[in-house]
């Protein structure tokens, strides 16, 4: 049996159904997601919820895993994940290369970074493997894969050296901010958008603070007074977003990533607003929860598949900015792609859980 | 399978002799107006333009912070943003450069030019915009290299909106003392009659001529290459040939803009004035 609604499956289906409509450019109801008020977005929650759920795979200390365990159920996941990214990817080239050859547009073969895989498919397709070639709005998996194998690593500091965790991930993240380094692109010279070094700080603070020791238990004991710090930081962060008042960053002083709004590197801005944001949030479920039973099935069935419906919504993004393409995007357009396209990720989900049942009854 | 620059190069040998004849000709039609900083020294030889390609009607506007940085520095730093990068850098193969890099430093001799790639494909001008300023604070370019319009026309962008945010970003680029060059709209036969397209197009048109910022005409561009190729014989632009030599032809516009920008006459009225870095 699929387990009952709650909030972290509530939210992480919240922001998949955000990252759907903001993966779809142009599209009316971008307006209506959560990031034209607030310095972060569904990116940041999707992997602080991804740590999150890593935590509770892990499982309590009360009944711990052996390390061998651990490498092998964590490792199993990246490569779950790694899967899906290399199947989604090519699928994704196929959706391209297809619309491309029916309509006529040849424009179409450089969307999303397509290029140079329908240039140079030989050096692309190995850098696709590789991860260091990544599709446009098709770069959070290997940011996620990237993580889940240094998940294991995290697993096993928590395991042995707690107190560690979570200055060891900081030192990383500060150190790359400072520094600054992130991981590079190839064959096409670049970065990747998430830069795994900043990233993981995100997905670590998740996994710690669903713990029940440590940083966790200290959130948990003084989460009242946490939330009075950060509901003014939420608040002045939508005012700056509403009004785009943020400082010209060539008047920031050095190092200026630690300054900067910047999503690729994932600024301290950024993740203290987005802390902030789930401090004051994470008090909202039990309150409006029972009001509105069917908003909370189904957004939490689409957490708890997760993954799948993940990447079913990456293609239906991709669909949807072909749709408004061909069709000329349009308030009706658009609400038939938001319509269809979480009307098919609930069907992802229903289905994914559809599976599951019918293996358990074998 | 569509090849890269490789395929095109060869085709540009083959109108090698003609291409260089053009060059003379350019070259004699814009050296004499050129009277900036960097015309005192060596005149460059302006980068080539192959044949196929045809004449963009490339207009001859200063890049004035650039030509400090190539007299002081003898290097310039170019930041590329927007959709694909291999459509105006060209396409680097067996480890060498962008075309565009080759080119450059081909004819400019000395010059050391750094591509800093940061292209996202996809991104409409607003995020992009937002994207720049940050990119620049980082990198501190001479030139950002900005190909913008394509996906906001795709996107159904509003022009009064995607007019705000270009304009929002060059004047704060000029303001900071960055040359900015735009690389427009992509041509294509379907699109001639695109409304929307043709309105985001002429937006970027005005932007750029009010702002006083050098445009390359890509969209013109691709009229005059579907036209040459139609006229040799050649699959009509429509089909998926067009990218592939697009893209040779525009990283040697793009190169021969820059190189006549360089050591074209700076505008009287506003002296540039060193970064504020």
């Amino acid at each position: 049996m699929p387990r009952q609604a709650n909030a972290i499956d509530f939210w992480r289906g919240f922001a998949l159904v955000s990252i759907f409509i903001n993966h779809v450019p142009g599209i009316w109801y971008e307006r209506l997601t959560h990031r034209n008020l607030s310095i972060s977005d569904s990116a940041e929650l999707f992997v602080f919820l991804a740590g999150w759920s890593m935590a509770l795979m892990v499982g309590s200390r009360k009944e711990p895993m052996t390390a061998g365990r651990l490498v092998a159920r964590l490792g199993g996941r990246a490569l779950t994940i790694y899967a899906a990214q290399i199947l989604i990817c090519s699928l994704a080239l196929a959706i391209l290369a297809s619309t491309a050859y029916l309509v006529d547009n040849p424009l179409l073969l450089e969307w999303n970074n397509a290029a140079a895989f329908f240039q140079d498919p030989a050096v692309t397709q190995i850098g696709l493997v590789l991860l260091t070639h990544q599709l446009g709005y098709f770069d959070i998996l290997p940011l996620y894969v990237v993580l889940m194998l240094a998940g294991p690593a995290i697993a096993l500091i928590d395991k042995f050296a707690r107190p560690l965790l979570v200055p060891l991930s900081l030192g990383l993240y500060f150190a790359s901010l400072t520094v600054p380094f992130t991981a590079p692109t190839w064959p096409v010279p670049g970065q990747w958008f998430f830069n795994p070094f900043t990233w993981q700080a995100i997905f670590v603070l998740g996994f710690a603070l669903a713990r029940d020791e440590g940083v966790g238990a200290v959130v948990h004991r003084h989460i009242n007074w946490i939330r009075r710090v950060a509901l003014p930081v939420v608040l002045i962060s939508s005012v700056l977003v509403w009004f785009n008042w943020f400082p010209d960053p060539i008047r920031l002083p050095e190092p200026k990533l630690l300054f900067l709004n910047g999503k690729s590197f994932l600024t301290p801005m950024r993740l203290i607003q987005f802390l902030a944001l789930v401090a004051v949030f994470s008090v909202t479920y039990p309150l409006f929860a029972p009001w509105v039973p069917w908003l909370t099935e189904f957004l939490s069935i689409l957490g708890r598949n997760s993954l799948n419906v993940f990447c079913v919504g990456s293609l239906l993004s991709l669909v949807g900015q072909v749709v408004r393409l061909v069709y000329t995007g349009s308030f009706i357009i658009d609400t038939i792609v938001v319509m269809v396209g979480t009307g098919l990720l609930w069907c992802t989900a229903w289905v994914s859980e559809w599976r599951d049942r019918q293996k358990a009854s074998i | 399978m569509v090849h890269g620059v490789g395929v095109g190069m060869e085709r540009s040998a083959k109108s090698k002799h003609l291409g260089c004849a053009l060059a003379v000709l350019v070259a004699l039609a814009t050296l004499p107006a050129a009277g900036g900083r960097a015309a005192a020294q060596s005149a460059p030889e302006l980068p080539v333009i192959a044949k196929e390609c045809g004449e963009a009607n490339l207009s001859e506007m200063p890049l004035p912070n650039s030509a400090i940085a190539l007299q002081e520095r003898k290097q310039i730093k170019i930041l590329a943003i927007g959709a694909s990068s291999t459509a105006v850098l060209g396409w680097r193969r067996e480890g060498k450069p962008p075309l565009l890099e080759q080119m450059l430093e081909r004819s400019i001799k000395g010059l050391d030019i750094e591509i800093i790639n940061r292209g996202f494909s996809g991104e409409l001008a607003q995020a992009a915009g937002t994207r720049i300023k940050i990119e620049v604070a980082l990198n501190h370019p001479d030139i950002v290299l900005w190909q913008v319009g394509t996906n906001d026309a795709f996107a159904q962008v509003p022009v009064e909106d995607f007019e705000a945010s270009v304009r929002e970003t060059l004047q704060w680029l000029k303001a900071h003392n960055i040359d900015v060059i735009l690389v427009g709209l992509h041509y294509m036969k379907q699109l001639a009659k695109n409304e929307h397209y043709q309105a985001i197009r002429a937006s970027l048109q005005r932007m750029s001529s009010q702002e006083n910022v050098l445009r390359i005409r890509r969209y013109e561009a691709g009229e005059i290459l579907g036209r040459t190729l139609r006229e040799a014989g050649r699959p009509e632009p429509s089909d998926f040939g067009l990218n592939e030599s697009g893209y040779n032809c525009m990283a040697q516009y793009v190169a021969r803009a820059i190189a006549v920008g360089l050591y074209a006459k700076p505008a009287k009225t506003s002296p540039p004035s060193p970064k504020s870095q």
